[in-house]
């Protein structure tokens, strides 16, 4: 990172501290989630941004995060499984992770076989599947009924909120400071990971196989590590997400979630971490603009009328992707990129 | 970034987290939120888009009715103001939009929200936090059964079990015997529905053969059908939401199948019916039998009903270019009424408690809406409001009434 970065980093890391205090305890929660996204999101450039394999299945992987998130908390005794539950929720996380990593290396290994289209129809398919495969499993998971974890001891504040530090706060702003504290040290791994060799092996495997290969890139080794380290990620945003939830259920992480993924990568920026908070924000709050919520209520009387109508927001979503994917063709980490190319040129 | 920076950066998070001293302070309040002088306001969600957006007609019909309630001054003075998000049938997403409603928006109470999980996924949280979750949109048994766990929850529509443990009595009475395929949505929905259909059927000479579930993310259920088919049924049992119905239907017609139909309540909509009979060339929806309660619009039975006639009056001028034959509308019209009936007798001030107390407490038998003799009821250890239901037989393109008004035991 030039010194540049690093002051914009140190800038958004200050901005990002004291946000709360400007908005309000609700709008905190909305922003929790968009670092939840985040997270999940620098895991999946790893794999689709840096190494080119496409993934349409990344919330399979926040569904094994989140999962193992919960049944760790509350246990599964109660549906008839073998696990007691009891461990505090802020532990269950680099489990998650460590868990949703470890299932992502297995299938790195059977997806070394396939290529592009190939590989996003696999990835797919997982996603299609997990949701049955939670409900099949109904005694270990809890089935369709799902896992509640509002009011249980094991979820930090949930009613009465957390003191931090001698602060008192609220569950919404625990909850934010809780989803960024983890979702800044992830870009930071990740712009460790992708800076030195390893990051360069990526960039290779994605620009020219063959070429990678004949330069002594092993593909087998760097394409599973790429999808062990991207569903590592998407476990932790995974379990972050269930605690933001105080609930899973196997619709909880539906295929929509994996989609909406893929659309906030690309959003953001293949290929780049800084444009990703972008595409976390246009994950989280596009579909509540589109309802004519939010900064949406403030566009022209008619188009609120219009998002309010059967189909609207739909519409309205599809449409703004759309002129976003003309305007900004390779997302907002491209615009970056380019007006600091201009500032360079310039100078 | 060195190491010492990078873990410098974490600390300055958590130090800068401790700095500002904006707290959403516990305000004392004299009354619960979303109460004015002038308005109440009832938040919810509702299916807009995604497999079960058939029903987002519930959410309007119950708009339109509170819209035209308010034309005439409101409740006591205020007007009830129904704000209610697209969740998409998600219970992720349900739990935000419920969680922006009662956080940012300050709704009184959560209202007519739709669908099994996704009142599952917001029951916990709300009861924690003491707001009622008013009329849930589901027929799951555990919202009218476990009233000492979730006092703040209170559904609104027969029970699935009572449905199931009906349409079993009606098969268990009238076949000497009978083997059954059924379909059923695999979640708490389709499963109460298939156990109190079972017990209905109990020592009866008609037999469950197969059952098929599927998931409500997957695009058909043509494989469903065609297995069911090959268990040779006689009857085919739809527990399944409108587009899967008319699914099952379509395909069991493809396949030349042609079965006694039973359907579930949820799916036996006219117009939805009407779909599913592809104009008339589709011969296994004729004869269908399912449990009722609403006023279809449709019926010319109730052309003169004064209850239809309000129906179509609200609807044309304040549900525009909604479609007035789907009777869904009148499901959230009936729904809307006994609210409005609840804060009438609420009175001036209206509190959260109270409005749970009066839920627990209603008595009305003549909800326009809903079929004559069909009461809305609920009282110390019945925490069902609609208990009752008429069977009718789809015959020449509309539903026919037949037998009384069947009561379910407590289930």
């Amino acid at each position: 990172m030039s010194r540049l970065g690093f002051v914009a980093f140190a800038a958004f890391v200050v901005f990002v501290a004291v946000l709360p205090t400007f908005v309000s305890d609700f709008k905190a929660q909305q922003y929790a989630y968009v670092g939840i996204y985040l997270i999940a999101l620098l895991g999946l450039n790893v794999l689709t941004g840096y190494t080119g394999q496409i993934s349409l299945g990344h919330g399979a992987f926040m569904a094994i995060g989140g999962y193992t998130s919960a049944i760790l908390m509350v246990g599964n005794e109660q549906f008839g499984g073998p696990i007691g539950g009891g461990v505090e929720d802020f532990w269950t996380i680099p489990v998650a992770g460590v868990v949703a990593g470890l299932v992502g290396l297995a299938f790195g290994l059977p997806a070394l076989r396939l290529s592009g289209l190939y590989l996003a129809l696999a990835t797919f398919a997982i996603a299609v599947a997990m949701p049955s495969a939670i409900k099949r499993f109904a005694d270990f998971t809890g089935g369709g009924t799902g896992i509640n974890l509002f009011g249980k001891p094991e979820l930090t504040g949930g009613l009465t909120g957390v003191t931090v530090l001698g602060r008192q706060l609220s569950f919404n702003d625990w909850l934010y400071y809780l989803a960024w504290t983890i979702a800044l040290v992830a870009f930071a791994v990740a712009w460790l990971i992708l800076r030195g060799r390893t990051g360069r092996a990526f960039r290779a495997v994605r620009d020219s196989e063959t070429a990678a290969v004949s330069s002594g890139v092993s593909l087998a080794r760097y394409k599973t590590l790429a999808f062990g380290i991207s569903a590592a990620y998407a476990g932790v945003a995974g379990a972050l997400f269930a605690v933001a939830n105080t609930y899973v259920n196997p619709d909880t992480f539906p295929i929509a979630l994996s989609i909406f993924l893929l659309v906030g990568v690309v959003v953001g920026g293949l290929g780049g971490l800084s444009g990703l908070v972008f595409g976390a924000i246009f994950i989280e709050f596009l579909p509540l603009w589109a309802q004519g919520e939010d900064l949406g209520s403030h566009l022209p009387g008619f188009l609120v009328d219009e998002t309010k109508k059967p189909g609207g927001p739909a519409m309205v979503y599809g449409v703004v992707l759309i002129l976003l994917m003309f305007v900004l063709p390779s997302g907002v980490g491209g615009l970056f990129r380019r007006v600091g190319e201009a500032f360079t040129r310039r100078r | 970034m060195r190491k010492t920076s990078f873990s410098a950066v974490v600390l300055a998070v958590i130090a800068l987290a401790a700095l500002p001293g904006a707290l959403a302070s516990p305000a004392t309040r004299a009354a619960d939120p979303g109460i004015t002088s002038t308005t109440i306001l009832l938040g919810g969600t509702a299916p807009l888009t995604g497999p079960a957006a058939a029903y987002a007609s519930v959410a309007r019909g119950a708009k339109a009715y509170f819209d035209s309630v308010n034309a005439k001054g409101g409740v006591a003075g205020r007007k009830i103001q129904y704000k209610y998000l697209d969740d998409g049938y998600d219970p992720a997403q349900t739990v935000q939009d419920t969680r922006q409603l009662v956080e940012q928006d300050k709704a009184f109470a959560i209202f007519n929200t739709l669908g099994t999980e996704v009142n599952l996924s917001i029951r916990d949280y709300l009861n924690a936090h003491k707001i009622p979750q008013l009329f849930a949109a589901s027929g799951a048994t555990t919202f009218g059964r476990d009233v000492a766990q979730y006092p703040w929850t209170i559904g609104f529509q027969p029970s699935y079990q009572a449905e199931g443990w009906v349409l079993g009595q009606y098969l268990a009475k009238t076949k000497k015997r009978g083997k059954v395929g059924v379909l059923f949505q695999n979640d708490d929905y389709g499963k109460d529905l298939l156990g109190g259909f079972k017990r209905g059927l109990q020592s009866s000479g008609v037999k469950v053969v197969a059952a098929q579930p599927y998931e409500v993310t997957a695009s058909d259920v043509s494989s469903q059908v065609a297995k069911l088919k090959a268990s040779h049924a006689g009857i085919f049992a739809i527990f399944a939401t409108p587009k899967f119905a008319i699914q099952a239907y379509v395909f069991a017609n493809r396949l030349g199948w042609r079965p006694a139909v039973i359907d579930n309540a949820v799916s036996a909509a006219s117009n939805i019916m009407l779909l599913a009979s592809e104009g008339g060339k589709n011969k296994a929806v004729e004869g269908t039998v399912a449990l009722n309660f609403l006023k279809d619009p449709t019926d010319v039975r109730w052309k003169k009903d004064p209850g239809v006639r309000t129906y179509r009056a609200i609807m044309s001028k304040y549900a525009k270019g909604a479609n007035v034959n789907d009777v869904y509308h009148v499901y959230g019209m009936a729904v809307a009424y006994e609210t409005v009936s609840l804060f009438k007798r609420l009175g001036a001030n209206p509190t959260r408690a109270g409005l749970m107390a009066k839920a627990r407490s209603l008595n009305d038998p003549s909800n326009p809406f809903l079929l004559p003799g069909i009461a809305v009821k609920t009282g110390p250890g019945d925490g069902f409001p609609i208990q009752q239901g008429q069977l009718q037989r789809w015959t020449k393109g509309r539903w026919v009434p037949f037998g009384g008004i069947w009561t379910s035991k407590k289930l």
